[in-house]
């Protein structure tokens, strides 16, 4: 008898929030345009303004102060077919959306060996949008996660081989996530997040040609706080004040760039995230002063990236490829965000319009491996198939001084 | 720089076959289908939980998520041609309290308490009247196994002593198509029964507190009957697919697991409920403070009496006409916790009448079990479905199911019979039966496209759901005489 009293106590909330959460690959880095062409493979040469984000010891070889200014838009195509607990697998597509993380980013030369510099960019980021009436409402119709970094950096060149550079990062985000609620009511989460973390890296050149860089970025703690609204509003419903506090993982690259000729270069990069520190995602209302946690149990996780640049008079023809690893095994995929391993095939060009101004665009595919999960957890309890691809376009305007 | 423009022609077409060129295609998956079988024809046949009769009431806005229409639904979808499904639709707010004569369908009435129970609305009225045939869903609330082959006139059974006037709404000309439920079921010319009664047979025992009628029905009897219900049905037929539900343990739903917890935190310290155990009238023989392995189990009915717990009342002799107090009551007592003045028989299932209800539900099912194996019939575990509802939930799609009342999403506001959504995870359990059962692959319910129960249940300021007495009416109607 206490049991059933337990259950029926708890199960409303339980109902509200059994999966809201965060997912795999909500990292992004598509953070400038020349990296995003040569398959992210940057973290060694990191030979533009965007070594703020890839590699700050990167700005210490760079001469000259520049900024950099440029958006990324990402198209990406979703569909789920399922769920198999109904016996089905019929499409639900997701809505198409559109995103632009942005990346901004100042360099100044404070004296022989030392730069200074300044980043913005969205290093985390998601979005999903199902059908406000799909299957699958009850586990979410809409996240909208955003993160700006704002990263002061300095670099120091030690010798003609060798750079050091570091930086600290204040994050500010906002994650919005609607889904429905108990009741045929309907849950929307609006949420401001801060936080503080740091990155380092170092460049070394042991021989003429030959680049290699490693770089650092700590994880990021984010205090997230802001109001549970229901429509229609139910008392039984913890409406008002939610917090949660969200890890964002930490990620290294190691680099190594080769410069075979005068024209072509080629680098390849390891990049590790650390997605374990997402283990459980918990929100706490003010009203009831209730939790729930949903458990995600991500993995540590890789990324291989290749890629190169061919000079050809004043045009810089890049191209690359990725094979990103999901963090998220098959129970807790959930449609929140479905995370596959995938592939990504990227070109661009770059080009010298006057002496001060130049300009980089790219473009990234990005082909998600069709994913097929059998054995979500009993709180997600949606099985099926998903299959996604995305169109990435880059383009960032530069301005050497 | 002819170079050049080559470059960016061959990657201005590159980009542009990956982007045109790329959609998402289906994997391939379940397929829809019935392997080949046709099924023209489907009949339901059942009692209150088939008919679609929820929260104390049948109406068409439930109706049309009664279990047997929702199956037929996904039927059309494996590509069956049965049409659409006919049942005896009664016009929202659904049918009379017989006392009252008002709609005895229970809402919110008030946050304050909250107070659930019948909102004294005029009642509706039969809207699907003018059907040249038997309706397809056959589901009479009240009904038990020996109604399937009863040819009793149904204005008889509509008149006392059992005054279950739903015969006369569900069973069409008993002229034109017969006076049994069978017969009117092969007027039909089904391809697919199914078959769920039994449940009346010890539910109006448990739910009357083993007062009215005061034991279940024997298992002789029940077996004997529901092996000639399902002999008579597969011999009319021989090939009609027979899918049959056994009976749920009545002790999993929250018309008897809502009351008890909340009495208990209730109880002055050192105090023990006193109440009458089965057949007594007079003097508690029973006292129970619910830490017991197996604790008295408290009927819903008794929400108009809980509060009064500790009060010197006999609200519930004067509520139930009792001309004079039996031997040994005194109502000066206080109510419930001194022995002269107890918690009534009829508002409680005692261990020893949980122990008759649990035996004849194991006999029961038993029974059923060997009848449809001896007629190739399906059986649908709907016992032990809701077995493991109740220890640990059920969960689709991010929706959770317990058997807590109102908050557990599986039952109405009776605590009986399921919500929209429970229907439609009990359809589902037939489904996946007869997907077993026949190698078809009948799509699922989806479940979150189904209504949630919109009459949510706050904690009162006395932790009680307040449900007015006279509330029952239609219960008696359901279980009372027969």
């Amino acid at each position: 008898m206490t049991r059933v009293r337990q259950i029926g106590e708890s199960v409303l909330l339980t109902l509200i929030l059994a999966s809201v959460a965060l997912a795999g690959g909500f990292q992004l880095n598509e953070h400038g345009a020349s990296a995003i062409s040569q398959g992210g493979a940057f973290a060694a040469r990191a030979s533009d303004a965007s070594a703020i984000y890839y590699n700050p010891a990167g700005l210490g070889f760079q001469s000259n102060g520049s900024i950099m200014l440029g958006a990324t838009g990402i198209d990406p195509t979703i569909s789920f077919y399922g769920p198999l607990q109904d016996n089905t697998n019929a499409e639900t597509k997701m809505n198409s959306q559109f995103f632009t993380p942005i990346n901004g980013y100042v360099v100044y030369p404070v004296m022989d060996r030392l730069m200074a510099g300044v980043g913005v960019y969205n290093a985390y980021g998601l979005g999903t949008d199902w059908p406000t009436d799909w299957s699958g409402k009850n586990l979410v119709t809409k996240v909208n996660l955003k993160t700006f970094w704002f990263t002061p950096t300095l670099a120091y060149r030690v010798s003609d081989e060798l750079s050091v550079g570091a930086g600290v990062s204040y994050v500010s985000g906002t994650l919005l996530l609607e889904k429905a609620a108990p009741f045929d009511s309907r849950v929307t989460l609006d949420m401001n997040a801060h936080g503080w973390g740091f990155d380092a890296g170092i460049d070394y050149k042991p021989l003429p040609r030959l680049t290699v860089g490693l770089s650092y970025r700590s994880q990021v703690k984010v205090d997230a706080g802001g109001s549970a609204g229901f429509v229609p509003l139910i008392p039984v419903l913890p409406e008002g004040g939610v917090s949660s506090t969200i890890t964002l993982p930490a990620t290294g690259y190691a680099g190594v760039a080769y410069k075979f000729s005068d024209e072509l270069t080629l680098e390849a990069d390891y990049q590790y995230i650390g997605w374990s520190s997402y283990q459980n995602l918990t929100f706490t209302f003010t009203k009831d002063g209730s939790t729930q946690t949903a458990p995600k149990n991500y993995s540590d996780t890789y990324i291989l990236r290749v890629g190169g640049e061919y000079l050809m008079g004043c045009m810089k023809l890049r191209a690359g490829y990725y094979f990103d690893h999901t963090p998220v095994s098959d129970p807790y995929v959930d449609p929140l965000l479905p995370d596959a391993s995938r592939h990504g095939l990227s070109a661009g060009i770059g080009m010298n319009i006057t002496d001060h101004l130049s300009v980089d665009a790219g473009y990234l595919f990005i082909k998600f491996l069709d994913r097929t999960v059998t054995t979500t957890i009993p709180a997600t309890s949606f099985d099926g198939t998903y299959k996604s691809f995305a169109n990435l376009f880059s383009l960032d305007l530069g301005y050497s001084l | 720089m002819n170079v050049t423009k080559y470059g960016i022609v061959a990657l201005a077409v590159a980009i542009a076959l990956l982007y045109g060129g790329c959609k998402n295609t289906a994997p391939s998956g379940p397929i829809a289908g019935l392997g080949g079988a046709t099924v023209g024809k489907y009949v339901s046949i059942g009692n209150s939980l088939t008919a679609g009769y929820q929260s104390n009431g049948l109406f068409a806005s439930a109706q049309a998520y009664s279990y047997p229409n929702l199956i037929a639904g996904q039927l059309a979808r494996a590509g069956s041609s049965v049409g659409t499904f006919q049942q005896p639709l009664y016009s929202d707010p659904g049918t009379p309290d017989p006392t009252t004569g008002k709609a005895s369908r229970y809402e919110l009435i008030s946050w304050v308490g909250p107070v659930i129970g019948p909102r004294g609305l005029t009642p509706g009225s039969p809207i699907n009247t003018t059907l040249p045939r038997p309706y397809d869903n056959l589901g009479i609330p009240g009904a038990v196994i020996f109604d399937f082959l009863d040819s009793t006139d149904i204005t008889v059974k509509a008149g006392p002593p059992r005054s279950n006037p739903l015969f006369l709404l569900v069973m069409r000309s008993q002229a034109a198509f017969g006076k049994t439920l069978f017969q009117q079921t092969f007027a039909l010319h089904p391809d697919l029964v199914t078959f769920w009664l039994g449940n009346n047979d010890v539910l109006g025992f448990a739910a009357s507190g083993g007062v009215s009628p005061n034991a279940p029905t024997p298992t002789p009897i029940f077996t004997a009957l529901y092996a000639q219900a399902i002999g008579t049905l597969r011999g009319a037929l021989p090939n009609v697919k027979i899918v049959v539900g056994n009976i749920p343990y009545v002790t999993a739903i929250p018309f008897f697991t809502t009351l008890g917890p909340k009495i208990m935190s209730k109880l002055p310290t050192g105090l023990a409920l006193q109440y009458q155990k089965h057949g007594t009238t007079g003097i508690a023989d029973g006292a129970t403070n619910f830490t017991e392995s197996n604790p008295p189990l408290i009927c819903l009915t008794g929400a108009p009496y809980a509060p009064l717990l500790g009060q010197p009342t006999g609200k519930w002799y004067t509520d139930n006409g009792y001309p004079a107090l039996p031997a040994g009551i005194d109502t000066t007592k206080p109510f419930g916790l001194d022995p002269r003045n107890p918690w009534p028989d009829a508002l409680v299932l005692d261990p020893t009448e949980q122990a008759t209800a649990t035996a004849s539900v194991q006999a029961f099912n038993s029974s059923i079990a060997t009848v449809a194996a001896a007629n190739h019939a399906v059986v649908v575990d709907i016992n032990g479905f809701l077995g493991r509802v109740l220890v640990s939930g059920y969960e689709t799609a991010g929706i959770s199911f317990t058997s807590a009342y109102v908050s557990g999403g599986m039952f109405s506001l009776d605590g009986i019979h399921p919500t929209d959504q429970g229907s439609g995870v009990i359809a589902n359990q037939f489904i996946l039966a007869m997907n077993a059962g026949y190698g078809w692959s009948i799509p699922l319910v989806d479940i979150a496209s189904l209504p949630a129960l919109t009459v949510p249940l706050s904690k009162g300021s006395n932790g009680y759901p307040v449900i007015p007495e006279g509330a029952f009416g239609e219960l008696k109607m359901l279980w009372g005489a027969r």
